[in-house]
């Protein structure tokens, strides 16, 4: 449930909520704790099974306290246990909770017979955490009176009272028989406590039951003992066995509803966690946030079967909102109306509740709840709600937990899209470093080479002869040359590598692109036989005309490089369905299989130069592959027949209507 | 016949030494200028044949200084830029400008762009009395008055879009144009969809002029820039 775990060093405070007036004060000061020491704060709330039977008074004063302590920045975390103390330690310890803060009486109400305090339990089970207690006492007290009174205010229903008076008869029946039979009359106390327990069994609340164990009691003195038909009894031993059988059927009926009342608690519980649980994994699966606003949508509906509204919170401003029906028909985007949509920037501004049902906006047609963690707000939920619907405290704990799910999954979202951008960033930067590292290295080669020669040709020219000047001639332009060949590409990568390309794409004929690419060609290209082939038609595909053809000078480069010199290139250009191909064929040695997985790889060179020791960054068929998938395209290396070797890549066919 | 002379506009020094004993060594007259003003200034009191310039100067935009020699002169002009800046160079074009080389150039591009724009002064010098109802380039003929092209002699079977095309750009040899300027030419608008179909509009009309043994080029292709049609000698 916790997000906003905490760093060990910072201080986490927990306050127990309760419905008890006091706990207002207990919340206000954790509250003030967690600001003091700008700790992380979390207000729990453990659910007991007596809790189901909560009065309408203490289920407001609860909500109003879970709200406070909203409003105060905590967390609000629901738990069920009959257990509080041990439920609360081990939160505590599971969060890494600091600081605990509760009120003095904070035990006593809690149980019905209570032996050590909750604060004593806590103090024992938790011995590493600070517990402050605040002092409520005397406001506690003159509820505590009260509560008794208040507790059951439901009278029985006919039927149940039926079925008591029925079960009561046939105690009194069988009672009667076995007393014809001269049985003890400790079997037939035991039939009267049979009736008691199968009254509170089926019957609601303690009442029946209550009710059942006096009329026991009144009944077996009436019918069964002597004098018959009189309410006064004979020998000394009678008033102990009243009091006894008084004593085991109050005990046996409020075991028996107790047991009840848990039952139901804990199906309850059991299909809160179902929910949750369904939800949690569904939001793992969910990999956009629309899916996630989904899903909670979907959940609140099958919770409250109301019309749910979502605004996604959007950096800081909420665009329209999704509107999901009730009735399950597709979501669709509404543009919120004018006095709804002040209070959805309350909302969002002050993440905290408003709208119908609360103290803010009341006139507002729905409720609105932030989806919130921490500070950080992810969107705004909007359910049609009216002051007599209004959601019991279940079901509100369970709307909680979904929108703390929805909140969770989104930020989780956020984070693993934040990861990824950090990681592409870091791979960049990484493929930056290599670039530089490798290129300052292969600058200097041609640079040493050119400058040499050059300073050569200005101080000896006179002592060299014709062929050798020619020779330091040609090694120059060689040099300057592959220096062009070296900054055109670099651009491109520069272009790539950015992490945003930023295609310039227009439709091209393809024969044209090829053939301006072939005029940029290594020289030593004339002494092979190139051959261009695009076909009749012409083939117009979608591309960055610069990078295309990049793409192209580096594969004839790379094919005239290492392919000795007579050898043919082929360069032709079909139409593969959606998308043309374009491939570069040589008849030269061809790469062996395995360098074939290799030769994608940035700085990998080929490493056998046939002809010439011409240098390579290793660079051009990387560059190639990335200009290309930039393109959405695919780039392979196959092998030609009888040998040599095929680059080829696919380009998108552009959809050109003709203007004749 | 006087050489013709060649006003070389360009910043850096090394590169205009380049050009300058380029021009030298094969017989053209020149005059050089550093930066816009110098350039305008040279112009104006030489007026050169052919202007040599270069677009990325400290002072002055390229596009200006062509907008400002074009204001009184049709001298040709050939702009000189980076690679990676086409749309400098359909500026220039734009604003006026005859003809491009991208840096870096070899010494035999400069010296090839020299001869077309030469042929083009001299067939300007030529035509400038009447436009002639028929023009002649190579094996090419276009009979304007009957709306027909011929290639050996025999009709080429164009479409009406092909037949404007070809005349654009027989009116326009030697000279590059530009995409937008075609296809505002042809269509009066210069959409992507436009300019997507001049290039296959451009593609067939090759084929059909250039599908022939002697592979003589007429039409070159200027990737992101434009087209032209070639003086053929």
């Amino acid at each position: 449930m916790r997000n906003t775990t905490s760093r060990p060093e910072k201080e986490h405070i927990l306050v127990c909520l309760s419905s008890s007036p006091s706990n207002e004060r207990i919340v206000r000061m954790a509250g003030m704790m967690a600001q003091a020491f700008c700790g992380s704060f979390t207000a729990l709330y453990v659910q007991t099974p007596e809790d189901a039977a909560m009065n309408a008074e203490d289920a407001l004063r609860l909500q109003a306290n879970i709200r406070l302590a909203q409003h105060l920045g905590a967390e609000i975390v629901t738990m069920h246990s009959e257990d509080v103390p041990t439920q609360i330690t081990e939160y505590a310890r599971l969060s890494g909770v600091t600081k605990i803060v509760i009120g003095r009486s904070g035990a006593q109400r809690r149980h019905f017979w209570s032996e050590p305090t909750l604060t004593e339990r806590l103090i024992a089970l938790a011995p590493e955490v600070e517990i402050h207690i605040i002092p409520d006492a005397e406001v506690y007290k003159n509820i505590h009176r009260k509560r008794p009174m208040a507790i059951r205010p439901v009278l029985p229903s006919f039927r149940d009272l039926l079925l008591t008076v029925g079960l009561l008869a046939a105690a009194t029946t069988v009672g009667w028989m076995f007393l014809r039979q001269g049985f003890a009359s400790a079997n037939i106390i035991m039939v009267y406590l049979l009736g008691v327990l199968l009254t509170s069994a089926f019957t609601s609340g303690y009442t029946c039951g209550v009710l059942s164990a006096f009329l026991s009691v009144l009944l077996f003195n009436y019918f069964l003992t002597e004098p018959r038909l009189s309410l006064a009894a004979y020998g000394s031993k009678y008033p102990i066995t009243f009091a006894v059988m008084l004593a085991a059927a109050l005990l046996t009926g409020t075991l028996a509803a107790k047991l009840k009342a848990h039952a139901r608690l804990s199906a309850r519980d059991a299909y809160r966690t179902k929910l949750l649980f369904d939800m949690n994994r569904q939001l793992q699966k969910a990999e956009t946030p629309e899916e996630i606003y989904q899903m909670t949508a979907t959940q609140i509906q099958r919770l409250m079967q109301r019309d749910v509204l979502i605004y996604p919170a959007h950096a800081h401003a909420l665009p329209d909102g999704i509107v999901y029906p009730a009735d399950g028909t597709g979501a669709r985007s509404v543009a919120s109306e004018e006095e709804e949509q002040n209070v959805i920037d309350w909302v969002r501004q002050n993440r905290k509740r408003a709208g119908a049902t609360t103290e803010v906006f009341p006139e507002a047609k729905r409720l609105y709840l932030a989806i919130r963690t921490g500070q950080q707000i992810y969107g705004v939920v909007g359910i049609l709600i009216d002051q007599k619907n209004q959601p019991d405290a279940f079901t509100s704990s369970i709307l909680f937990s979904i929108l703390g799910e929805c909140a969770l999954a989104l930020e989780s979202l956020r984070n693993a899209e934040e990861k990824e951008k950090a990681a592409v960033l870091a791979k960049n930067e990484q493929l930056r470093a290599n670039l530089l590292r490798s290129i300052s290295h292969d600058l200097r080669t041609p640079l040493t080479s050119i400058s040499g020669n050059a300073d050569t040709l200005l101080h000896c020219y006179d002592a060299l002869d014709g062929p050798t000047r020619q020779q330091i001639f040609t090694d120059i332009y060689d040099d300057s040359q592959w220096l062009t060949g070296l900054v055109e590409n670099l651009l491109s990568v520069t272009k790539m590598t950015d992490g945003s390309v930023k295609l310039r794409l227009s439709d091209q004929v393809l024969e044209d692109v090829v053939s301006e690419a072939l005029r940029h060609v290594d020289r030593r290209a004339k002494e092979h036989n190139i051959i261009v082939d695009c076909g009749e038609v012409p083939l117009l595909a979608r591309m960055d005309a610069g990078l295309i053809i990049q793409v192209i000078i580096n594969l004839v480069n790379n094919a005239v490089k290492y392919t000795p010199a007579g050898s043919s290139i082929r360069i032709t250009a079909v139409q593969r369905e959606k998308a043309a191909e374009i491939c570069v064929s040589d008849d030269g040695p061809g790469i062996p299989d395995e360098r074939k997985e290799r030769v994608f790889e940035m700085f990998f060179t080929g490493g056998n130069p046939i002809g010439d020791s011409r240098r390579s960054l290793g660079l051009g068929l990387t560059l190639c592959q990335a200009i290309i998938h930039a393109h959405h395209g695919e780039m392979t290396l196959k092998d030609n027949s009888p040998h040599g070797c095929v680059f080829s890549f696919t380009l998108p066919l552009s959809e050109v209507n003709l203007n004749e | 016949m006087n050489k013709p002379l060649v006003l070389v506009v360009e910043d850096d020094t090394p590169v205009r030494n380049l050009i300058t004993t380029t021009l030298k060594t094969h017989e053209y007259r020149y005059l050089s200028a550093q930066n816009g003003a110098g350039a305008v200034m040279e112009a104006l009191s030489h007026n050169p044949d052919i202007v040599l310039l270069d677009l990325g100067l400290p002072d002055m935009d390229g596009v200006e200084i062509i907008r400002k020699i074009r204001a009184w002169s049709n001298m040709p002009i050939i702009v000189i830029s980076a690679r990676t800046e086409d749309s400098d160079k359909i500026g220039a074009l734009d604003a006026g400008a005859d003809d491009y080389l991208t840096k870096p150039f070899s010494v035999d591009e400069l010296l090839a762009r020299l001869r077309v724009t030469q042929r083009r002064l001299a067939l300007m010098k030529a035509d400038t009395p009447q436009e002639s109802p028929i023009f002649t380039n190579g094996a090419l003929k276009i009979d304007y008055a009957a709306g027909c092209a011929y290639l050996d002699g025999a009709e080429l079977h164009l479409t009406p879009i092909e037949y404007k095309l070809l005349c654009l750009l027989s009116k326009n040899v030697g000279k590059v144009l530009t995409h937008t300027y075609i296809t505002q030419q042809i269509w009066g608008s210069s959409w992507e969809n436009d300019i997507a179909s001049l290039r296959v509009f451009m593609a067939t009309l090759r084929k059909k002029l250039e599908n022939r043994k002697d592979g003589q080029q007429y039409i070159q292709t200027h990737i992101g820039i434009g087209y032209r049609m070639l003086r053929i000698e």
